[in-house]
């Protein structure tokens, strides 16, 4: 279809960060050691609440090797709370409890050693003198009056309660033929990289310079730590060179990272932080949404979905951080790629005694899509409709692009129906149906899963001012900075950690692509924070807008220049040049070739343009696309792009022993114009995995004393290559008009719609029995009991 | 994560290993490190002593006797799983190991280990309680023989004597004509199992059937043993092998956690049990008719 049209982009190439990782030569955080660096090891609480009467430290520190012990009092005296996301000042966070505890495996105080088992072996003679208290795990019993609130000082557990109604929903109900109401649970997972969250902080007092190197994935990490310590933001020097060993969102140890910082100060060593993989899962403050959906949906007898009701309910956990923007991120997609014509939005957030949320791969989208694609199963279900023909009647058709939603955001561009016919034909989706059916009557429980969903990607932020209004955050900005020295060769310098998202090869392609030079021949750097433009990390599937966009615009403003430099030199107008492989060619036949151009701007200062700069640099600093104005109305455009994805499986189980067995799985992908396809690929190959997880496997779950039970991968449980088909990735391409070459994000792909999907599928199967499966995970043993409830 | 402090010694003679495990009440046997090493790491074993018997030469020993095959206790599991004696003599064996862990714990991972260590779930352990196989420990300088049937008895917890160190099991042959069945079933390929079952059916020419093994792992808190003896000397149909299995499993009790209820356990052991009596029936049959 666009073969010719591009040389690097969209063209097979291999990424060029493999080769590192391949060799084993990636420079992850715990690979980075400082002379006479110390440890740190946490205490974790015992108790999901307690009040902290006192703590004896004295027998730790008479331990050889055990330099300081770290206790909340001593932290809180010395640093700022942790940055709220919401306007909620009296849920003061800091990087160890103070005077109480609100979670088990909350940090109580820290251990500093020589190594970090000399201060576990401290940690054990730490004793606490704590009271315990009363506690809350369920958000909806955080919700009543009668319940203490986890922070007193706050008055209550509400972190958010937000009702928003967009467009006419009594009247959407009124005329609707029917309504339904059901409840779906998101279960509380998270994405868990093999990598923990890990942080070194060495102080410099000639300089006043705090050195930051972490595994890091969060925008504006520096300021955080420069004003969580009261330091100058110019005193904070995060190193950018870091490889990080997956994220998707979770790597956000600010706590960490203020906790060693302080400490790196107070003591002038270097201070190390690596959790563990019991301190990542309890008390890394990386669980991703708990939610409770209630849903009510209005539609005709023809299966038009008219209007909608939903009831988010997250379980924030005990402290407020940036997890309820969570429940704003959906907002921008409320009603998936339907034309429902109306909504009600009450998104609520509460405090539990929960181990804190972060951001996690879709920012509150997955479970939203779930709830969603759930009420469209629900629907058909009712009417007696096929569930494909009741999704494709309610799809935004491709006439209707860009196409305004009800809470304030157009969708740029999409043909949804496309991208299913493509995926039923090469699903062979007759075929499938008549494979579930065969199933079935060989005694199996079978069924298909369908889902289609929206990734919004590259925005501004925009539900921070949505949800705070003391927010006025109208940019998220990305910056590059191009290089071309005096040999001719070129590089450019991004502003981020990277956590397998491909930054490098992303830049490069596009630099190539613009430059017409060989990427492989672009060097990709990362200075650090001191040395770099203003970005907001690798959040939110932006980069491939935003650093794409950034990068292509500075290579822009150099071909303009080296365009304005041949003008000059060749004595032509502009017009009668072309740029060609970096070189400029005349009409006239001559040419100017790069290398000369290069001897001109670094060397022959009388041979350039009158006012000209020497040199060949430049930078671009760019705003997110169609993100430039605050809510007006309780609505905004909160993301330029949106990607489709359209999921099809089959599923069959054992009715005994409830097993879910994936035969095929088949997904639809439109994100635009692709830079690397070897990325997008893996990013909706792991995406889909993922979203098996969350759909069948993982959860942090908590026992009724507040204990979490899945504290390692012995019990937390995620989909290995046995429990993941194989996978058929189906393309499609309609380019946004919106960005530099029509891309959109793809980085939160598959996990979107594999939960829903899977869900789907395995309530098709035991649909014959009545049976609905309203939690995730689903597991196999709620599958079995439920069966054998319905048929003994 | 990091372990308590503890000393590490390697002998290499079963004497040696015994002397040492003597000398201190608070030492322990690596083996293959499996499970012991991240219990350390979680400070939920606590030794002062690690006693690592990996480089004693007999204990890797596998030894055919005219009625037996005797395993070394530091046997890896992958090496137990490819060998030619396991799979003609305890060929209910070669099927459980497969589903012990994953190729890179098998390859560390010890059949002796595996039954000192006392998983509910471990197939090793189920395999050897099943058949009955002679579980051996030198204590004291002598060997003390236990009898795999009731040496587990709790989650962990065996009857081995505390400072003894397990040498070998040893297996009876199976007989020329025999049929073995095993199932387990887990969230993920190799998982600790939910719930398994282990099943061998011994049959001599002219008597007809003359045992049969039956055993549940993973539901309770051993493995145990089912008795359907009164199914000898029956055409083993369908229907008889369902209604002893049931009966059976009605004493059983089953333990509940996060990914399972114990009414989960209970169903799908039954389930079990009858699909791997079925399969070793089935074999036997198909064995017969050849
Ligand atoms: C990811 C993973 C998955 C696993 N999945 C399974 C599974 O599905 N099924 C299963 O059964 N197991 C599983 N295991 C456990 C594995 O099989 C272990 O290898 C086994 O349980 C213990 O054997 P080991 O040789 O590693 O013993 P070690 O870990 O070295 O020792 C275990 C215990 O036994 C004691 N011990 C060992 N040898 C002797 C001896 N000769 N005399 C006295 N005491 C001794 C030790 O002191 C220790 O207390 C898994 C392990 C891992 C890491």
């Amino acid at each position: 279809m666009t073969e010719q049209k591009y040389k690097f982009l969209s063209t097979p190439r291999r990424p060029v960060e493999d080769r590192r990782f391949v060799a084993g030569r990636g420079k992850f955080i715990a690979d980075f050691d400082r002379p006479n660096m110390l440890h740190v090891a946490p205490l974790a609480s015992h108790y999901a609440a307690a009040a902290i009467n006192g703590i004896d430290a004295s027998a730790a520190l008479a331990m050889p090797g055990v330099v300081d012990v770290i206790t909340g009092a001593e932290l809180a005296a010395a640093v700022q709370p942790l940055m709220n996301g919401l306007n909620t000042p009296n849920v003061r966070r800091f990087p160890l409890a103070v005077d109480r505890v609100r979670y088990a495996g909350e940090w109580v105080c820290a251990v500093v050693a020589e190594s970090r088992a000399l201060a576990e072996d401290a940690l054990e003679k730490i004793i606490v003198d704590a009271t315990p208290q009363p506690f809350i795990l369920d958000a909806e019993t955080a919700l009543l009056d009668t319940s203490a609130p986890v922070h007193p000082e706050h008055g209550s557990n509400l972190l958010l309660d937000r009702k928003f109604v967009w467009g006419p929903v009594d009247d959407d109900f009124d005329a609707a033929a029917y309504s339904l109401s059901f409840s779906v649970t998101w279960g509380r997972n998270s994405t868990v990289p093999i990598e923990t969250f890990g942080v070194l902080a060495e102080w410099n007092g000639w300089d006043q310079m705090l050195d930051i190197w972490a595994s890091i994935q969060m925008p504006k990490y520096a300021d955080q730590i420069a004003r969580s310590l009261d330091l100058p933001g110019n005193a904070i020097r995060v190193h950018y060179d870091v490889d990080v060993g997956g994220s998707y969102g979770v790597k956000r140890g600010i706590k960490h990272s203020v906790l060693v910082g302080y400490i790196a100060r107070k003591l002038g060593c270097p201070v190390r932080l690596i959790e563990d993989r019991l301190e990542n899962m309890r008390a890394g403050d990386a669980h991703g949404p708990e939610r409770k959906f209630d849903i009510t949906i209005a539609f005709d007898q023809d299966g038009t979905v008219r209007s909608m009701k939903m009831r988010a309910l997250d379980n924030a956990g005990a402290y407020a951080g940036r997890a309820p923007f969570q429940l704003g991120k959906p907002i921008s997609a409320i009603v998936g790629p339907y034309q429902i014509n109306s909504v009600a939005y009450h998104a609520l957030s509460v405090t539990t005694n929960k181990t804190v949320q972060e951001a996690v791969r879709g920012f509150g989208q997955a479970p939203t899509n779930y709830a969603i694609e759930t009420a469209m199963d629900r629907v058909a279900e009712y009417l007696g409709m096929d569930r494909l023909a009741l999704r494709q009647k309610n799809l935004i058709r491709k006439d209707q692009f860009p196409y305004l939603i009800p809470s304030g955001s157009y969708y740029d561009s999409g043909d949804y129906h496309a991208v299913i016919d493509k995926v039923l034909t090469a699903a062979d989706y007759p075929a499938m149906l008549a494979e579930r059916d065969r199933l079935r009557d060989a005694g199996m429980m079978a069924g298909i899963g369908i889902a289609a969903c929206l990734e919004p990607s590259g925005g501004n932020s925009s539900f921070e001012p949505l949800l705070n209004q003391s927010n006025q955050t109208s940019t998220w900005m990305e910056s590059c900075q191009v290089n071309i020295d005096a040999l001719g060769m070129v590089t450019a310098r991004i502003h981020t950690t990277s956590s397998g998202q491909g930054h490098e090869t992303l830049v490069s392609t596009i630099l190539g692509e613009v430059m017409q030079i060989d990427p492989e021949l672009i060097r990709i750097t990362r200075p650090n924070s001191l040395e770099s433009l203003p970005g907001n990390s690798p959040v939110g599937s932006r980069m491939a807008i935003m650093l794409g966009g950034a990068a292509a615009r500075a290579g822009e403003k150099l071909k303009a220049k080296i365009m304005a430099i041949a003008v000059h030199r060749l004595g032509v107008a502009i017009d009668q040049l072309r740029y060609e492989g970096g070189d400029v060619l005349a009409n006239d036949g001559r040419r100017f070739t790069w290398d000369e151009m290069v001897e001109l701007a670094h060397r022959q200062y009388h041979n350039l343009p009158d006012g000209m700069d020497p040199g060949l640099a430049s930078f671009d600093i760019m705003q997110v696309p169609t993100g430039d104005a605050l809510p007006v109305d309780h609505k905004v455009q909160m993301y330029p792009c949106y990607s489709f994805e359209f999921h099809l499986l089959l599923v069959s189980f054992d009715p005994i022993i409830g097993r879910p067995d994936i035969h095929s799985y088949v997904i639809g992908h439109d994100c635009g114009t692709v830079i690397n396809p070897a990325i997008v690929s893996g990013m909706t190959y792991g995406g889909i995995a993922h979203g098996i997880g969350a759909a069948l496997f993982e959860e942090f779950a908590y026992d009724t004393n507040g204990q979490l039970l899945t504290q390692s991968f012995l019990d937390y449980l995620m989909p290995s290559s046995h429990e993941v088909p194989a996978i058929q990735i189906v393309k499609h391409c309609t380019p946004s008009p919106h960005t530099v070459f029509g891309q959109k994000g793809s980085g939160e792909s598959g996990y979107l719609g594999a939960p829903a999907a899977v869900s789907g599928a395995i309530n098709d199967a035991v649909s014959g029995l009545g049976i609905h499966f309203e939690k995730l995970p689903i597991r196999m043993s709620t599958i079995s009991d439920a069966i054998a409830a319905k048929t003994s | 994560m990091k372990p308590v402090r503890f000393d590490y010694k390697r002998p290499t003679t079963i004497e040696e290993a015994c002397g040492l495990l003597a000398s201190d009440d608070n030492a322990r046997i690596l083996a293959g490190g499996q499970s012991l090493i991240p219990m350390l790491s979680m400070r939920l074993s606590r030794p002062s002593l690690l006693i690592d018997i990996a480089h004693i030469p007999e204990l890797t020993a596998f030894v055919e006797t005219e009625t037996h095959i005797e395993i070394g206790t530091m046997v890896r599991q992958a090496v137990a799983q490819k060998s030619k004696l396991v799979k003609t003599h305890i060929p209910l064996l070669a099927k459980a190991l497969g589903h012990v862990g994953h190729p890179p714990t098998r390859a560390r991972g010890t059949v002796g280990g595996s039954v000192a260590h006392a998983d509910p779930s471990a197939e090793i352990a189920l395999v050897a309680a099943t058949l009955g196989a002679e579980i051996t420990y030198r204590v004291d300088g002598a060997d003390e023989i236990f009898d795999a049937s009731n040496f587990f008895i709790g989650p962990m917890l065996t009857i081995a004597p505390p400072t003894g160190c397990l040498t070998q099991l040893s297996f009876a042959k199976a007989p020329a004509v025999c049929g073995t069945g095993f199932h387990e079933v887990a969230p993920r390929k190799s998982d600790y199992a939910l719930a398994s079952a282990a099943a061998q059916i011994n049959f001599a020419a002219g008597s007809g059937v003359t045992s049969i093994h039956l055993g549940i792992g993973s539901v309770g808190d051993f493995p145990e043993r089912l008795d359907v003896d009164q199914l000898c000397g029956t055409p083993l149909d369908d229907a008889a092998i369902a209604d002893a299995i049931h009966a059976a499993m009605q004493v059983v009790e089953t333990v509940e956690d996060l990914h399972a209820t114990a009414a989960y356990r209970k169903r799908v052991a039954t389930e079990l049990a009858i699909r791997a009596l079925r399969d070793a029936r089935d074999e036997i049959s198909k064995d017969l008719n050849q």
